[in-house]
């Protein structure tokens, strides 16, 4: 487990090191799949610079990272290709803890297993299979190509992924101060983890057996103080950065910007296209639809899957890179290192084949129509939005199936595999 | 008797010592008066805003100021003359070829000899503007440019439908009187001018020069503001009004003025008084340096060439006499003007010093740490303490 760790973790980086000397290096942090104007390289030593001319960084809409960020770059601005390469490890330990966590479901099971039908038997997952899926999730994690784009363009969405996959690693890890400070963090960073505040708590409150039962006591006093740890470690965190500065001008132009979306530079997100054609008097109207889209599906998720916090964390951060407001294509691999932790779903899945054909012919697609449009002038804007509506698209579908996927498994577990109408013939299963 | 003869000998020979004394003081005194006007050059920019066959007038206003002027001495290379519409050859007109400023076809203000410099759809604010601040694209013949320098005194005469505020331009767009004193301001900054007179013949015409701000100006207007400026006679065989009341006064006035003429600005600014213009001609003389009774009206309606022949060298030697100064009159004090420098040497020869990086202020590094710490310590346990302590 070591060994083929190491290896992988080698492999990693010679592809990282190799990329960052050649000639791609600048290519590549220009694309605006891979960087857009929250998490660009360029704007953050634009931002240090203005702050070395004494100029408030935050000043002309160029630069708008949190004063943490500031914070951290002043002193690695040199050496920023290793924070790069470092930050996606973070996701590895991640990945090593999953491990421990299907050992502990996987004795939940043992222990009820009585109660299964006999033929579910093949459903539950032998230690075997589980022993290699950190393996697996480092690989799709380090070896994603997305991932391999988006750190050479030194783009800080792998911090940001870095953070949150560490939020993950403590909450699974049970200590609830870690985890709300940690979610601080990535809500500091970007508004949207906010909604991994609720499967968060669930989690927590699935550990220590409190029933989430809303007129229970204990349930209140849990919520509360994990509320309390959350949110007063990020009013300390804001207080921290206004005092870095000595100025408040990090709240429009962070949260303001990623709210009200002035920026429509193109990128694999949905909000460009519709906002460059808004009438004015629309586009707060608009914002608000867009931007409650993502934070909307928190509380029907939560209630479904309140048994499942794991996997409502994995479909919260799809939901959050699908419909952000700037969203890279280093959001996309976050959640998409996941994916094995689920293998055992790929025999319910029903659209896996047309969703990777979907995924891998946009991916292809998206430099091809860049290109057509902006530099050959025989497409236009309509090209590209329709291979963003495409991709997103199959995104939704593979988090709909693998979502799909995951209750049909649980029907199994309580009803059984082979399921029989009452004459006996097959039954066939309808998603109501 | 000696004595007294004596006497009369110094007396006379103090006489003659004295005459080419005297004469070369009387050259001195004319050569103090040759310069005392401040202007080498004349020029005249002659603005109709409006066109259509029945604001005839107006045409016929521009043309009597423009024969005056020319006859009084600038030359068409001096004159700059705007006409939107063209009377002599409008279809409607029974005598063609011809626009006439008093009743009974007595005057041919057209004549022989006109140069239209802008004409037509060509009377446009900006180009108006462009004129003024000289701001024209490098194609622009120099019939159609004001090249003035700053020893040029400028006429200019604008006449058109005008409001409050605002003269109308072709029926579709206006130039506002900011927007005027503003050009005027620009000339001032460019040294495109020494003297200007402005002479307006709209309604409410006193509003176009309330907002100047640029010194040397004097300008005259035909109403004040809530007036109108009349037409004064309309004729019959033409069938339209042939002048306004303002300027055919002003042309009557100027008529009796000759080149040699001592008539100064107080006499123009009594042409046309309430009694015959029913409106109230307004006059702002506070930014302009000079006494007007010491203006001649051949400083901006002629281009006299003042030339003394004489057979002697002269030394000018003692300082020329400055103009005469209005007492009291320090509202406007021109001081003396540089230059700014083109390459400040200064400041690139001596080196900036070297920029201090910036740096996290002490506190937040400490609270940060601190908080850290703390947690760590929070979730790792204090046991930990006695390993680094």
């Amino acid at each position: 487990m070591a060994a083929p760790l190491t290896l992988l973790l080698i492999v990693a980086v010679t592809i990282r090191a190799v990329l960052f000397r050649s000639s791609l290096a600048e290519l590549i942090s220009e694309r605006v799949e891979v960087v857009s104007p929250l998490n660009a390289w360029k704007r953050v030593v634009e931002g240090l610079a203005l702050l070395d001319l004494g100029v408030s960084p935050y000043s002309g809409d160029v630069f708008h990272e949190t004063p943490l960020m500031i914070y951290l770059f002043h002193f690695t601005v040199d050496y920023a290709e290793i924070v790069f390469m470092v930050s996606p490890y973070f996701v590895d330990c991640l990945s090593c803890f999953l491990a421990s966590l299907d050992r502990f479901r996987k004795q939940k099971y043992a222990l009820e297993s009585d109660r299964y039908p006999a033929d579910c038997l093949e459903l539950l997952r032998s230690p075997k299979e589980m022993f290699y899926i950190p393996l697996k999730v480092a690989m799709f994690y380090l070896l994603n190509p997305f991932t391999i784009l988006s750190c050479v363009a030194k783009s800080t969405c792998g911090l940001n992924n870095a953070i949150i996959a560490l939020f993950i690693f403590c909450t699974l890890k049970g200590s609830a101060l870690l985890s709300g400070i940690l979610l601080a963090l990535a809500t500091y960073q970007s508004i949207y983890p906010l909604t991994l505040f609720a499967p968060a708590l669930l989690f927590f409150l699935q550990r220590l057996y409190i029933p989430v039962n809303l007129r229970r006591s204990s349930f209140w006093c849990f919520t509360l103080q994990y509320a309390f740890i959350y949110v007063g470690s990020l009013v300390v965190i804001t207080g921290l950065s206004f005092f870095l500065l000595g100025s408040w001008d990090f709240i429009p132009s962070v949260y303001g910007f990623i709210f009200s979306v002035p920026d429509l530079t193109p990128n694999i997100g949905l909000f460009w296209y519709f906002f460059a054609e808004m009438f004015e008097h629309f586009r707060l109207f608009f914002i608000c639809v867009f931007q409650i889209n993502v934070f909307f599906y928190t509380i029907p998720l939560s209630i479904k899957l309140k048994e499942h916090p794991v996997f409502l964390i994995f479909m919260q951060i799809a939901i959050i890179s699908i419909f952000k407001s700037y969203p890279t294509v280093g959001d996309v691999a976050l959640y998409m290192a996941f994916l094995p932790a689920w293998s055992h779903l790929y025999r319910f899945l029903r659209n896996i084949f047309l969703v990777s054909c979907v995924l891998l012919a946009c991916s292809a697609l998206f430099p091809v129509l860049w290109h057509l449009w902006i530099y050959a002038g025989s497409a236009n804007s309509n090209f590209y939005y329709a291979i963003t509506l495409l991709f997103n698209f199959g995104q939704i579908l593979l988090v709909s199936d693998y979502f799909y996927a995951y209750l049909r498994r649980e029907h199994h577990l309580t009803h059984g595999l082979y399921l029989k109408k009452k004459d006996g013939t097959e039954a066939t299963l309808v998603l109501k | 008797m000696d004595y007294y003869n004596l006497m009369r000998i110094f007396a006379f020979i103090h006489l003659l010592v004295s005459i080419p004394h005297g004469y070369s003081n009387y050259v001195e005194t004319k050569a103090g008066q040759f310069f005392s006007s401040g202007h080498t050059n004349n020029w005249a920019v002659l603005v109709c805003t409006s066109r259509f066959w029945f604001n005839y007038r107006h045409v016929a206003n521009t043309l009597s100021v423009y024969r005056s002027v020319k006859r009084l001495g600038i030359p068409d290379s001096h004159i700059v003359l705007m006409l939107a519409d063209d009377m002599a050859c409008n279809y409607r007109n029974p005598k063609p070829a011809t626009v006439f400023s008093h009743k009974n076809m007595e005057l041919n203000v057209y004549g022989d000899d006109v140069e239209v410099d802008y004409r037509g759809y060509e009377v446009t604010v900006e180009n108006f503007l462009r004129v003024l601040t000289g701001r024209l694209p490098p194609s622009t013949p120099r019939s159609k440019r004001l090249l003035s320098d700053d020893r040029s005194n400028i006429l200019i005469y604008l006449t058109g439908h005008g409001g409050n505020g605002f003269l109308k331009f072709q029926d579709s767009e206006e130039i506002s009187n900011m927007e005027l004193a503003d050009a005027f301001e620009q000339m001032w900054q460019k040294r495109r001018y020494n003297e200007l007179l402005f002479i307006i013949d709209t309604c409410q015409g006193a509003s176009m020069y309330e907002r100047f701000y640029s010194p040397n100006l004097m300008a005259l207007a035909s109403s004040q503001v809530g007036e109108d400026s009349l037409s004064h006679q309309p004729d019959l065989a033409i069938g339209v009004h042939l002048m306004d009341k303002y300027t055919f006064y002003l042309l009557e006035f100027l008529e009796e003025v000759h080149p040699a003429s001592q008539a100064n600005m107080n006499d123009l600014f009594k042409v046309c008084p309430q009694s015959q213009c029913v409106s109230t001609p307004g006059h702002r003389t506070d930014l302009f340096q000079r006494d007007p009774g010491s203006v001649l009206i051949t400083d901006f309606f002629g281009s006299v060439r003042k030339v003394e022949i004489t057979k002697d060298t002269i030394n000018l030697t003692s300082p020329v006499e400055p103009p005469i100064q209005r007492s009291g009159s320090g509202d406007i004090q021109i001081e003396s003007l540089t230059y700014v420098d083109q390459l400040p040497v200064a400041e690139i020869i001596h080196q900036k010093p070297k920029q201090k990086d910036w740096h996290p202020p002490d506190g937040f590094i400490l609270g940060l740490w601190t908080l850290i710490l703390l947690v760590f310590f929070q979730t790792y346990g204090i046991k930990h303490l006695k390993h680094i302590f």
